[in-house]
């Protein structure tokens, strides 16, 4: 028999680490199952964080219990694709076990997942339960270069033997033996590589902004929080080529002069923290990572660090006060956190994709990256496809590819009998494309030309027998739930949204009805306070533009449900 | 800049930028807000308090900047130099009615008598900015019945404490109160539960303030724009006829000397709050200069001065009467064990005058510095 933990056991464990508050809050959920009062008194003496305040915070994070049955209740996905897949019929097979609903838990490829305790599942409709591998992706079916792809379907991958014998930490070497600092920034900027979490950043300028910026430790963040529902890409990477990320970081480290790194990943991937946790203690005991890396004066440590439900953390100044222990609210910008990011102090925060893009590149040059893309378009961008496609999966394809191509060749089109009515964007947050807007390529310029943008590359497929309408209100309710609370726009406006597209509240005439939406949109979108609020509208405007009718129908088929209850 | 401009010196260097057309100068560090504000151009606010950092939640202070493609929130962005701002577009305009309408449908009626009719209308002695939101919606003519919904945070009315009413079913999330009590009072008594629409003020566990780290100084009262927070004692007062006045003092519990306003009705005192401009506290209180002052008016308050009869009981005497045989207890003592035989305490509840008079007694007819004052000894 073991020996129970007991709180001072886990205090002395973490208060010495850095970014202590998460994994001391989940050394005590893991072992009581549940936040108990006496656990969060024990965690803010011990961490000296204010009582109300870490309160407050523990009840920001949707996966943190306070109660029995707590984190052994089963978790049901029901995202936008297991709605289409009877996560309905789950929840309801699984309520006995005081089964509830999760937000898209990136499984999207093969629904529904179900997180029982630190396991995420697979279930049937009838609720029995499968252990699975993340899925690999299909291979190109085109047979193109790939990038962070090329090697992933390898086996052994995630070792560092196997990563090795595909020539990985190539690019690491080349980083810190053959060139300076400056001249792999350089490198970077020449690839044209650019941020793949959603916002688009040119990797090159952020790294050197980093590098310029006074003061220090500085520290990269590789973000992998995966929250926008429709992307399932940076899971793949990080089950399937833990190497490939503490590379980009290592290099990322390198190039700006950062000492620590941290990757923050999202509380749906629980085993992956093990399959991170291994790959660092290889690279480290093999001289890749922790101190005097590769033999040089270069030192670089990285802790992983679990999230606990929240998709707002995916926003890097999120992030960092989640991170940090504090209250996960957006910070104000600027000052950006190139210069005042962990614990103010200069930070790099990366997607997975982008950092997995680093080694190859410095490997094989900025001139073979920047010639994966087609035209003008430097690269790849890896898409989580999913929904009403024969083949969904996650695809890495050359920007400035024809979205039919995916859609039709890649992923061979719709079920038979069936057309494609709708896609989204940048999973939920670029609203939808349909009709003739189908005819675009995957590439920023082009989607931003159509009011959408690729974001994170998730993109749901709805074909002609969905209820666009319905899809859409469940897409609001997911920007609601995870609205932050902080700024009023998207704070009440996202609320405002479902309720209208629900039918609980609003007006029934059409004309006021949309009046209400667009007003609500327009003001979202030019005042919010980050990204979640700013894009949610995107989706009532593009449901607006492609579906009026189907609005009008509903409005009228679904008498609203009269007096607002109290929230 | 004319010739005459002060030389800027490396801390503070003065630049300019175009606001609304007009070129103005502003200092390093400045937000965008404090520019506008001081050159009166009137961009409404919900969620800022001078006295805190800036923190942009209620976003009614956005303005345009040229070369950025949303507005910008004034409050948290810094002036720049050369930057051309517009504070009073219709777009914005539009912005602002359209926040004010979502907060105003997220609010339940006060009740209050008070501006009835005006969405967030409640009665001013809730507290000292209670009338910020009903401010606004009068100004952008919201009528209130646009964006029906549900309604957030809930209040608190099992929470008996005698002081601080939480009557949040008007809050409107804007978090002053929390940021108050953090940066301010540093008590770190209340904070944000949950996210999105079902934020809630809230204490450790939702308890009540008297089992939290709460001192009462009611600075989260004093800065709740929507009188979600209501001084407690003032409401007792609430919607009777008659102006209120505000009378500016200093608070006499003890030497920091906080400028208060007393506030009246006719002859009565109402509310106490604090005064924002006060050199000393900034408008910090603390409970006693907040609340404390029902002796003030209380029904058993002496209205005569009493002495001991021959049989020891306290009995009412004339004025004159108990000013001699004070003296005479006075003269007594000095006489049989010297001046340092009298010491004095005047009461933090009298007021400065008499406070005053008592230390010139002493050190005047008894020849002493043995005098002090209760907040203090
Ligand atoms: C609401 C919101 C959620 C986000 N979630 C993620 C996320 O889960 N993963 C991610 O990499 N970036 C996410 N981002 C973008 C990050 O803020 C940031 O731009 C990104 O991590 C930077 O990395 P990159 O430059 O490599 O893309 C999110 C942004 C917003 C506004
Ligand atoms: S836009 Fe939404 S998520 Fe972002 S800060 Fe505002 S409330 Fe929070
Ligand atoms: S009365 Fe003072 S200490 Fe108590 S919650 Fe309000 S600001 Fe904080
Ligand atoms: S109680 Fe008042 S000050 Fe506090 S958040 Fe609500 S409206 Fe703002
Ligand atoms: S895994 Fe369920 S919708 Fe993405």
């Amino acid at each position: 028999m073991s020996t129970p933990v007991t709180d001072d056991d886990i205090l002395a464990r973490w208060r010495h680490e850095p970014a202590p508050l998460l994994p001391v809050l989940h050394a005590f959920h893991d072992r009581d199952g549940f936040l108990s009062e006496e656990a969060i008194r024990c965690v803010a003496k011990g961490l000296r964080i204010p009582l109300a305040e870490l309160y407050g915070t523990v009840t920001f994070y949707h996966f943190f219990q306070r109660f029995p049955p707590g984190k052994a209740a089963p978790r049901v996905c029901d995202g936008p694709i297991c709605a289409l897949h009877g996560c309905a019929d789950v929840l309801a097979a699984l309520r006995k076990d005081g089964a509830t609903p999760m937000p898209c838990a990136g499984r999207c490829d093969e629904p529904v997942p179900v997180l029982v305790g630190d396991r995420q599942r697979v279930a049937d409709r009838d609720g029995r339960l499968e252990d699975r591998a993340t899925p690999l992706p299909p291979p190109r079916p085109d047979g193109g270069a790939e990038c962070v792809f090329a090697r992933v379907r390898e086996p052994g991958r995630a070792t560092l033997a196997g990563y090795r014998a595909g020539g990985g930490y190539a690019g690491l070497q080349r980083a810190v033996r053959e060139l300076t600092p400056a001249q792999v920034l350089d490198l970077i900027d020449a690839s044209g590589l650019a941020g793949r979490g959603g916002a688009g950043f040119p990797t090159g300028r952020k790294w050197r902004a980093v590098a310029e910026a006074a003061g220090g430790p500085k520290t990269i963040v590789c973000n992998a929080d995966e929250g926008e529902p429709g992307c399932f890409k940076d899971r793949v990477l990080l089950d399937h080529d833990p190497h490939a990320i503490l590379e980009g970081m290592a290099i990322a480290a390198r190039a700006t002069g950062a000492t620590r790194g941290f990757v923050y990943l999202r509380y749906e991937y629980p085993h992956t923290q093990g399959i991170l946790e291994r790959a660092i203690a290889e690279a480290e005991a093999a001289g890749l990572l922790g101190e005097s890396i590769l033999g040089t004066g270069f030192s670089f440590r990285v802790y992983v660090r679990r999230g606990a439900g929240a998709y707002i953390c995916g926003e890097e100044t999120s992030l960092l006060n989640s991170l940090e222990g504090k209250h996960p609210f957006p910070r104000n910008r600027p000052p950006f956190p190139v210069t005042h990011g962990f614990e103010d102090q200069p930070t790099a925060v990366n997607n997975v994709e982008t950092l997995c893009s680093a080694g190859p590149i410095l490997a094989r040059g900025a001139e073979w990256y920047r010639g994966l893309g087609m035209g003008n378009h430097a690269g790849t961008k890896v898409i989580s496809l999913s929904g009403d496609v024969r083949r969904p999966g996650n695809y890495e394809v050359p920007l400035g590819l024809p979205l039919a191509t995916l859609l039709h060749g890649w992923a061979g089109g719709p079920l038979p009998g069936r057309k494609v009515q709708a896609v989204t964007m940048a999973g939920l947050s670029g609203g939808f494309l349909a009709g003739a807007d189908l005819d675009v390529t995957l590439d920023e310029p082009s989607l931003r030309a159509k009011g959408s943008f690729l974001g994170a590359g998730g993109i749901m497929v709805f074909d002609d027998t969905r209820d666009m309408v319905e899809v859409a209100a469940q897409a609001m309710h997911f920007f609601a739930h995870e609205s932050c609370g902080k700024c009023f726009p998207c704070r009440i406006g996202t609320q405002r949204l479902t309720e209208r597209l629900e039918r609980r509240a609003g007006p029934g005439d059409p004309a006021t009805w949309r009046r209400e939406v667009e007003d609500i949109g327009r003001t979202m979108k030019a005042t919010s306070a980050c990204g979640l609020g700013m894009a949610a509208p995107l989706v009532t405007e593009s449901l607006l533009r492609y579906f009026g009718p189907q609005v009008e129908a509903h409005l009228r088929d679904r008498p609203s449900g009269g007096e607002a209850h109290p929230a | 800049m004319t010739e005459t401009a002060p030389i800027p010196t490396k801390t503070q260097r003065a630049s300019t930028l175009v606001l609304d057309g007009v070129e103005v100068p502003f200092q390093d560090g400045e937000s965008l807000y404090q520019v506008a504000q001081r050159h009166r151009s009137e961009v409404p606010t919900l969620c800022y308090d001078p006295r805190l950092d800036a923190f942009g939640a209620c976003r009614l202070c956005v303005v345009e900047v040229e070369g950025f493609r949303t507005p910008v929130a004034s409050c948290t962005t810094r002036a720049a130099a050369g930057m051309k701002v517009r504070t009073r577009t219709d777009a914005l305009e539009q912005h602002r009615k359209t926040l004010l309408e979502l907060v105003a449908s997220e609010s339940r009626d006060s009740g209050d008598a008070h501006g009835k009719g005006t969405p967030g209308h409640v009665d001013p002695l809730r507290g000292y900015a209670s009338q910020e939101l009903a401010t606004l919606t009068a100004r952008y003519a919201v009528d209130g019945t646009r964006f029906a919904g549900a309604h957030s945070g809930r209040s608190h009315r099992e929470d008996d404490n005698p002081f601080l009413l939480r009557d949040y079913d008007l809050c409107i999330s804007c978090y002053r109160c929390v940021r108050v009590c953090a940066e301010r009072e540093g008590d770190h008594a209340i904070s944000v539960a949950n996210r999105g629409f079902h934020t809630q003020i809230t204490t450790e566990f939702g308890g009540k303030l008297l089992d939290s780290s709460c001192t009462f100084c009611g600075q989260c009262v004093q800065t709740c724009p929507t009188g979600a927070l209501a001084d407690r004692k003032a409401m007792r007062n609430a919607g009777q006829p008659g102006e209120l006045t505000k009378t500016r003092t200093v608070c006499p519990y003890c030497g920091v000397g906080c400028s208060v306003d007393i506030v009246t009705r006719g002859e009565r005192i109402v509310a106490v709050q604090p005064a924002m401009d006060g050199p000393a506290n900034e408008g910090a209180l603390c409970v006693k200069g907040q609340f404390a002052w029902d002796h003030v008016q209380h029904p058993e308050r002496l209205k005569t001065p009493l002495v001991r009869d021959a049989a020891g009981r306290l009995v009412p005497a004339s004025w004159d009467e108990a000013l001699g045989r004070a003296a005479a207890g006075f003269a007594k003592a000095l006489r049989e064990h010297g001046d340092e035989s009298i010491y004095a305490i005047a009461s933090g509840r009298a007021p400065h005058e008499s406070a005053y008079t008592i230390q010139k007694l002493i050190r005047a007819a008894a020849g002493t510095n043995f005098v002090d004052n209760c907040s203090r000894a």
